[in-house]
C-alpha cells in the first residue's frame, strides 16, 4: 500500500491465518445505544473474489460497508482492508487507505454541483500530482468503461438514476482500487439497466481482479454474481463453471452471521431461516 | 436525577459545546496542513465577499443616514449639531459597521453554509468524499473559514464607509452641515484604537458566522425538513452569537487598549 503508514501492530491479518484475505472482519460488535446492530461478527474476502451480501432491510449491511470503509468506527472487534486495520488508523492515514478502495453509494452520492467529469476526475484531482491532459485521458477510460463517454460534460442533474450509478461506478474505479464496496447498485433500476451494472461489476471482477463487497437486494443480480463469468474475447457474460466466479454469499440476520459459503451451499441449506429468504 | 429533562438538556448542550469546539480547533489545524485548497477558498471568497457586497453597502450607507437623521436632532438641542460627523464614524466604525455587516453576512452566508453542507450530508456527498480519500473538513469547511474571515473584515470597511458616507449625504442635504466640516470631524474623531476596535471584531465574528453555518450543516438530520431547521438555527445562533461577542470583545479590548 503506497504511502501508507503501518506499524507492527497495524500489520496484514497474516498472523491470524488469513494470508490473501483482502478483507477481513473479526469478532466486529457496534451498538447504537442498548440496540446492537452487529454482535460479533466475522469474515473474510479472498483476493480477487467477491462476497455478496445478503439480509433483510435494517440488518446493517450498508453499516457494514462504512465499517470496511473506516467511515464507521466499530466498538469492538477488528478490521482489516488492503492489509491495514481499519480500526487503529487515525483518520488522516484513513484517507489515504480509501484512496486504494472505491465505494458506489445506494443512492449514487454524486456531487451535484459538479459535472460527471469533474465527479469522476474528483480523486485524481484531489490527488494533485497529475497534469490535466492525464485526468482527461484516465476519465474518458473510466467512463468508456461504463460506456458513458459522452455524458462527460452533463451535470448529474440531467441522468437517470442508472446512469448515475454508472458515473459513480466510473469514479470509484479511476484510481484503479484493489478493492470495490457496492451498496445495492442495482436498487431502484430497470431489469435491463440493472443487467447493465451488474456486467459491469462482473466485469471488474474477471477482467481487473479486483475483490469487491457486493450488497445486494435483488437475488437475481446475487446468482448472476455467481454463475457467470466475463468472456472478454465476446465481450460478454457467459456461464461459469462451478466456483470459477470466485463469488460467494454472507447472510446476515440480527446482528449475526447467518450463512457464509458458496452459492451452492446456500442453496444446499437445510436451515429454515435461509429457505424463506431465497424463496 | 441523570434521566431528568433538564440533566439530559445539560448533556446535550455540553455535548454540543464539545463538538463546536472540537470543529473550531481542526479548522485551524488545517489551516496549516496540506493540502491547501487556495482555489476553494478564492471561489468562497467570492461567494461571500462579492456576492455580499451590495447588502452591506446598503445597510451601511442607511444605517449611516438614520444615525445623522436621529443624532443631529439631539445634538441641535446642546448646540452641537456641527459633530454629527464625530458620533456618527465613531459609533460606525467601532460597533454598527462590524455587528451590522457581520448580521448580513450571518443572514446571507450562514444560512448558506448549513443548506449546502446539510443537503451534501442527508444526500451521503460527504460520505462519498470522505470514501474518495477527501477530508470534507478541509475541503469544505477550512475554505469558508478562512473566505468569511478575509472577506467580512473588508465588507466591514466597506459598510463603515458607505455608512459615513450616508451620514454625510443626509447631514448634507437635509441639515445644511458644510461637507468639508462633516468630513475633518468625521475623520478626526476617529482614533487608533477605534479602528483597532472596528477591525478585530469583523474577524471574530466571521470565524462565528463560517463555523456556526458549517457546524449545523454538519449536523443536519432528518432530510429535508433537518437541513431547512438547520438553515434556520444557523442563521438565529449565528446572530446571536455576534451581538453576545459583540459585547465581550468591546469590553476586552477596552482594558487592554483603553477607551
Amino acid at each position: 500500500m503506497n504511502g501508507l503508514a503501518r506499524s507492527p501492530s497495524l500489520s496484514s491479518p497474516e498472523r491470524h491465518g488469513q494470508a490473501d484475505a483482502v478483507i477481513c472482519f473479526e469478532d466486529v460488535r457496534l451498538c447504537f445505544g442498548e440496540q446492537c446492530l452487529f454482535d460479533g461478527i466475522s469474515f473474510q474476502v479472498s483476493k480477487g473474489a467477491t462476497k455478496v451480501l445478503l439480509g433483510e432491510a435494517a440488518t446493517g449491511k450498508t453499516t457494514l460497508l462504512k465499517l470496511a470503509l473506516g467511515l464507521i468506527r466499530p466498538d469492538a472487534g477488528r478490521i482489516w482492508v488492503c492489509g491495514a486495520e481499519v480500526t487503529r488508523l487515525p483518520e488522516e492515514q484513513l484517507f489515504e487507505l480509501r484512496r486504494h478502495i472505491g465505494m458506489v453509494f445506494q443512492e449514487s452520492a454524486l456531487f451535484d454541483s459538479l459535472s460527471v467529469r469533474e465527479n469522476v476526475a474528483f480523486r485524481l484531482i484531489e490527488e494533485q500530482r497529475h497534469d490535466d491532459a492525464e485526468i482527461e485521458r484516465r476519465v474518458r477510460i473510466a467512463l468508456s468503461f461504463v460506456e458513458l463517454e459522452d455524458a462527460i460534460d452533463q451535470m448529474p442533474a440531467d441522468l437517470s438514476g442508472g446512469m448515475k450509478r454508472r458515473v459513480s461506478i466510473a469514479r470509484a474505479l479511476i484510481s484503479e482500487p484493489e478493492v470495490m464496496l457496492y451498496d445495492s447498485p442495482t436498487g431502484g433500476l430497470d431489469p435491463i439497466t440493472s443487467t447493465t451494472i451488474m456486467e459491469l461489476i462482473i466485469k471488474l471482477r474477471d477482467v481487473n481482479h479486483v475483490s469487491a463487497l457486493l450488497v445486494t437486494h435483488r437475488l437475481q443480480d446475487a446468482y448472476l454474481m455467481a454463475t457467470h463469468v466475463w468472456d472478454p474475447a465476446a465481450n460478454q457474460l457467459r456461464p461459469a463453471l462451478p466456483d470459477a466466479s470466485h463469488t460467494s454469499f454472507l447472510l446476515l440476520r440480527q446482528g449475526q452471521v447467518l450463512f457464509d459459503g458458496s452459492g451452492r451451499e446456500l442453496m444446499a441449506s437445510r436451515d429454515e431461516y435461509v429457505h424463506t429468504y431465497l424463496s | 436525577m441523570d434521566d431528568s429533562p433538564v440533566a439530559g438538556w445539560i448533556k446535550d448542550q455540553l455535548l454540543s459545546l464539545q463538538d463546536f469546539t472540537l470543529l473550531l480547533a481542526r479548522a485551524f489545524q488545517n489551516i496549516f496542513r496540506r493540502p491547501f485548497y487556495y482555489d476553494d477558498v478564492l471561489q468562497q471568497m467570492d461567494t461571500i465577499g462579492v456576492g455580499s457586497l451590495p447588502i452591506v453597502m446598503l445597510t451601511g450607507f442607511f444605517t449611516g443616514a438614520v444615525m445623522a437623521l436621529q443624532l443631529s436632532a439631539t445634538l441641535a438641542q446642546y448646540g452641537q449639531i456641527e459633530r454629527t460627523g464625530d458620533l456618527v464614524s465613531i459609533s460606525l466604525v467601532r460597533e454598527l459597521g462590524p455587528v451590522l455587516s457581520s448580521l448580513m453576512v450571518a443572514g446571507r452566508n450562514a444560512s448558506g453554509m448549513a443548506s449546502e453542507l446539510g443537503s451534501m450530508l442527508v444526500t451521503e456527498q460527504l460520505d462519498a468524499m470522505r470514501a474518495l480519500g477527501t477530508d470534507p473538513m478541509k475541503k469544505l469547511v477550512t475554505p469558508r473559514l478562512l473566505a468569511t474571515m478575509i472577506m467580512n473584515f473588508f465588507l466591514t470597511i466597506v459598510a463603515d464607509i458607505c455608512g459615513i458616507f450616508g451620514g454625510f449625504v443626509y447631514a448634507v442635504l437635509a441639515i445644511g452641515l458644510d461637507a468639508r466640516q462633516y468630513w475633518s470631524s468625521a475623520f478626526y474623531a476617529l482614533d487608533f484604537h477605534d479602528l483597532v476596535q472596528g477591525l478585530t471584531k469583523p474577524v471574530f465574528f466571521g470565524i462565528i458566522v463560517a463555523l456556526v453555518g458549517c457546524y449545523y450543516g454538519l449536523k443536519a438530520r432528518g432530510g429535508t425538513q433537518g437541513v431547512g431547521r438547520a438553515t434556520t438555527q444557523s442563521v438565529v445562533t449565528a446572530s446571536l452569537l455576534v451581538i453576545v461577542s459583540d459585547f465581550v470583545i468591546s469590553r476586552l479590548l477596552i482594558t487592554f487598549l483603553g477607551h
